[in-house]
């Protein structure tokens, strides 16, 4: 099921009621069956994967906190990471892994008959996974306890807000907010609501509306001048932030509606000075996912450069990988980690250098701002093409200039309401950093009213509806 | 309880504000001098009148008034269907002194290059036609009952964009005008075959609307426009869709998938761009598709 459908429409006009007359375990039921439904409604045979890794983990946890032998804690923990990641493996990388192996194999000559499976990639995999081994991993390290309740652990890992595209959850953070049934609360409807809407704004409005001019031009970049493929990277960049942090954000107002408080996914990323903090900005809780259990257990940058540099490469390759089957989200990685070398490297010199040209502040971080905008949109084209053919056409055709004017724009219609509706996003996201919005609008109600009201209209006069799931739910 | 009257506040504020938009956007579109717009204040008259999708914007108008002296209208849009071009063009005929002569592109019979959703497009002219009305009913009847609930909502279109940007000029200079990239040229080979996808119920709506015409008393001419030279042996079965519209229609299909040979008049595979519009309709003259006012063929 998806937000941005009808179907979904109906789920929460019968599940809110539902759950604010409802207490404990009770409660908890419901929550863990619509989360299932909720699920379920793409395909409910993948259901078993959840309640196999729910069941497992859960046996596990409890295991581990009554084992006081290291060594066998160690081994209930490898179990968890290998059945996890043996899912993840299988039904996300089986036949990434075979058919590079098979390329490999074909360019020194060799033809080997390897079979392969129609394997179906279950929705939101990558989120459940990680958001179930951050449990176990957490209690073998004793940074948390055991969850003794069934049925708590299973609504914690099936929750349906985040289930299929996060954020991602960690169980030190959600779990204890299972300790107590919240009670029906007006303020939490209100900021909720706003929230909800937008994350609809950004989805259904942004994402939606860019998203044909990016797949055209990525479909077939020879056919486009260069100033189409510019604009579909440019689009591509608010394109992905939107659907991906319009996702959060439906996720995270409708947990607060519910009573329950998730952390910021996305804090106006695309406002970084440098890959540091885009990376403290952007999809925060798989970055902080993957420095507190990846990066900072690899050694972290506690073992000199070399070690520091490794690890920073290490870290983004693999973030790549979990986004996808692809050598081209690898490389995406790789980009990511080369930014941070470089960073680190050229960082003094260049602010040396900028410095010296005695630039006001502003102007300073205008610069820093468009730098790390300029290398991220170049890493995204290898996110979004197919394959490396295509990104390197749209490289070389933005390069080459050919037809680099306004004459040759696909369709004006879609360039203007692309960019009308990017300024609308980014001035209502760069004022809120002083403004803020939403707590304004939790405090003064005829300012909500009309805020509320605006979304409504915008989403009705630009909003694009029934073109499909967000883009991380392949993820 | 008090702490719920936000939400009705909201809900009252966004429903009025809404219907304020929309008789707004309404007033709009009533005075646009966009196509569509024009076609249902009954302010097209046109001796010629012209049809097809994206292709069709190929028939440019100016050029086609100065060389025949004659008007013209153009119902043509990106992506048109035939379930579309149907009640246009009916309105068209209901609302209008039937034209001279009615000239169609017949690529628009293809269910792959053609837009399934622009009927919803269309939405802010359902209450001007009960026939576009009965489209949208039937074939895009979640949207057709939320611009009921919301008629900003109607208005949620490109079609709109379009219509507002023609409010206070001309439309009849659309024209895909750039010229094809070198890219696409050299990758002419590389390109999959073009095929017609259609079935009988799409031949049979436009031999409908065919004999609707010439009840009316208009000659209509199919045609088929140019392609880029190099991409026409990738089309793949325009002979059996040719063939079907004949029978169906008991008219020739007039072929000029060849008409232009020049690189630089086209804008892509499959459309001509200004340079090659203007041959292409000198061309049509020629074959006495176009007449000039005195109904001599120019040469």
């Amino acid at each position: 099921m998806i937000f941005n459908s009808l179907t979904f429409l109906a789920f929460i006009a019968f599940f809110l009621p539902l759950y604010f007359a409802l207490k404990g375990n009770a409660r908890l039921w419901l929550s863990l069956i619509a989360s299932y439904i909720f699920y379920g409604w793409w395909d409910w045979r993948f259901l078993s994967l959840i309640a196999i890794s729910t069941l497992v983990d859960y046996w596990l946890g409890k295991s581990m906190q009554a084992e006081h032998d290291d060594k066998k804690r160690y081994k209930l923990l490898i179990t968890s990471m290998v059945l996890n990641l043996g899912f993840l493996a299988f039904f996300k990388y089986f036949n990434f892994f075979t058919d590079s192996f098979i390329s490999v194999l074909e360019n020194f000559g060799m033809h080997p008959s390897v079979f392969s499976l129609k394997i179906i990639l279950p929705v939101g995999i990558s989120f459940y996974t990680f958001q179930s081994m951050s449990y176990t991993i957490d209690v073998y390290r004793k940074d948390l306890t055991a969850e003794p309740n069934l049925l708590k652990f299973a609504t914690f890992v099936a929750f349906w807000p985040q289930l299929v595209a996060g954020p991602i959850v960690r169980a030190s953070d959600f779990l204890p907010q299972f300790q107590k049934d919240h009670d029906f609360d007006w303020d939490r409807i209100t900021t909720g609501t706003g929230r909800v809407l937008w994350g609809f704004f950004k989805k259904c409005v942004v994402a939606d509306s860019l998203a044909p001019f990016v797949e055209q031009c990525f479909a077939e970049p020879n056919g486009f001048a260069s100033i189409n493929l510019l604009i579909a990277v440019i689009f591509y960049s608010f394109q992905i932030y939107c659907d991906f942090s319009g996702y959060s954000d439906i996720a995270i107002g409708f947990a607060r509606i519910l009573g329950f408080d998730f952390n910021e996914n996305f804090k106006t990323p695309y406002f970084s000075q440098n890959f540091s903090e885009f990376w403290s900005r952007w999809h925060i809780s798989l970055s902080s996912w993957l420095r507190d259990y990846l990066y900072i257990p690899l050694g972290g940058n506690r073992n000199g450069k070399f070690a520091t540099y490794k690890n920073n490469m290490l870290t983004m390759l693999l973030g790549g990988l979990w986004h996808g089957a692809n050598w081209t989200f690898v490389f995406w990685g790789f980009l990511h980690g080369i930014y941070l070398i470089a960073q680190r490297q050229l960082g003094k010199p260049f602010g040396s250098v900028m410095n010296g040209l005695r630039f006001p502040a502003w102007l300073k971080t205008g610069v820093n701002i468009a730098l790390t905008y300029f290398f991220t949109c170049l890493a995204w084209i290898f996110f979004r093409a197919a394959n490396f053919g295509v990104a390197t056409d749209v490289i070389k055709g933005i390069a080459g200039l050919q037809g680099f004017s306004m004459v040759n724009v696909m369709n004006k219609f879609w360039v203007i309401k692309g960019f009308l509706l990017i300024g609308i996003l980014l001035t209502i996201e760069v004022t809120n950093l002083r403004m803020h919005w939403n707590n304004l609008a939790f405090q003064r109600p005829v300012f909500r009213v009309v805020a509320y009201a605006t979304l409504l209209l915008l989403l009705a006069f630009f909003g694009s509806f029934g073109s499909g799931a967000f883009i991380y739910f392949q993820f | 309880m008090k702490k719920s009257y936000w939400i009705f506040a909201t809900i009252l504020l966004a429903l009025l504000a809404d219907r304020v938009g929309g008789l707004l956007l309404a007033k709009i579109t009533k005075d646009s001098q966009f196509r569509y717009s024009k076609l249902y204040n009954g302010e097209e008259a046109a001796d010629i009148l012209f049809v097809g999708n994206s292709r069709g914007l190929s028939f440019y108008q100016p050029y086609a008034e100065e060389k025949t002296g004659l008007k013209t209208a153009n119902l043509s849009y990106n992506g048109m269907p035939i379930s579309l071009a149907v009640p246009l063009v009916m309105d068209y005929l209901d609302r209008h002194q039937p034209p001279k002569v009615l000239v169609m592109d017949i690529s628009l019979i293809d269910s792959v290059r053609m837009d399934n959703k622009l009927g919803y497009q269309f939405n802010h002219y359902s209450p001007y036609s009960e026939r576009l009305s009965d489209l949208l009913k039937n074939k895009f009847t979640n949207d057709y009952f939320v611009g009921m609930v919301s008629h900003l909502y109607r208005y949620n279109s490109e079609v709109f964009q379009r219509t507002f940007y023609y409010w206070k000029k001309s439309d009849k200079d659309w024209l895909l005008d750039r010229v094809i990239s070198l890219g696409l040229v050299q990758d002419v080979d590389n390109q999959k075959v073009l095929r017609f996808n259609y079935d009988k119920k799409m031949v049979a709506e436009l031999a409908e609307m065919v004999k609707y015409a010439q009840q009316k008393g208009t000659r209509v001419e199919l045609v088929v426009n140019p392609y880029f030279p190099a991409f026409i042996p990738k089309i793949g079965n325009l002979d059996t869709l040719t063939t079907d519209l004949n029978a169906a229609t008991g008219l020739t299909v007039k072929n000029f998938e060849n008409a232009v040979t020049q690189t630089d008049a086209f804008g892509d595979y499959q459309h001509v761009n200004k340079v090659g519009a203007k041959l292409y309709l000198d061309k049509l003259m020629e074959a006495g598709v176009l007449e000039t006012k005195t109904g001599m063929i120019q040469q």
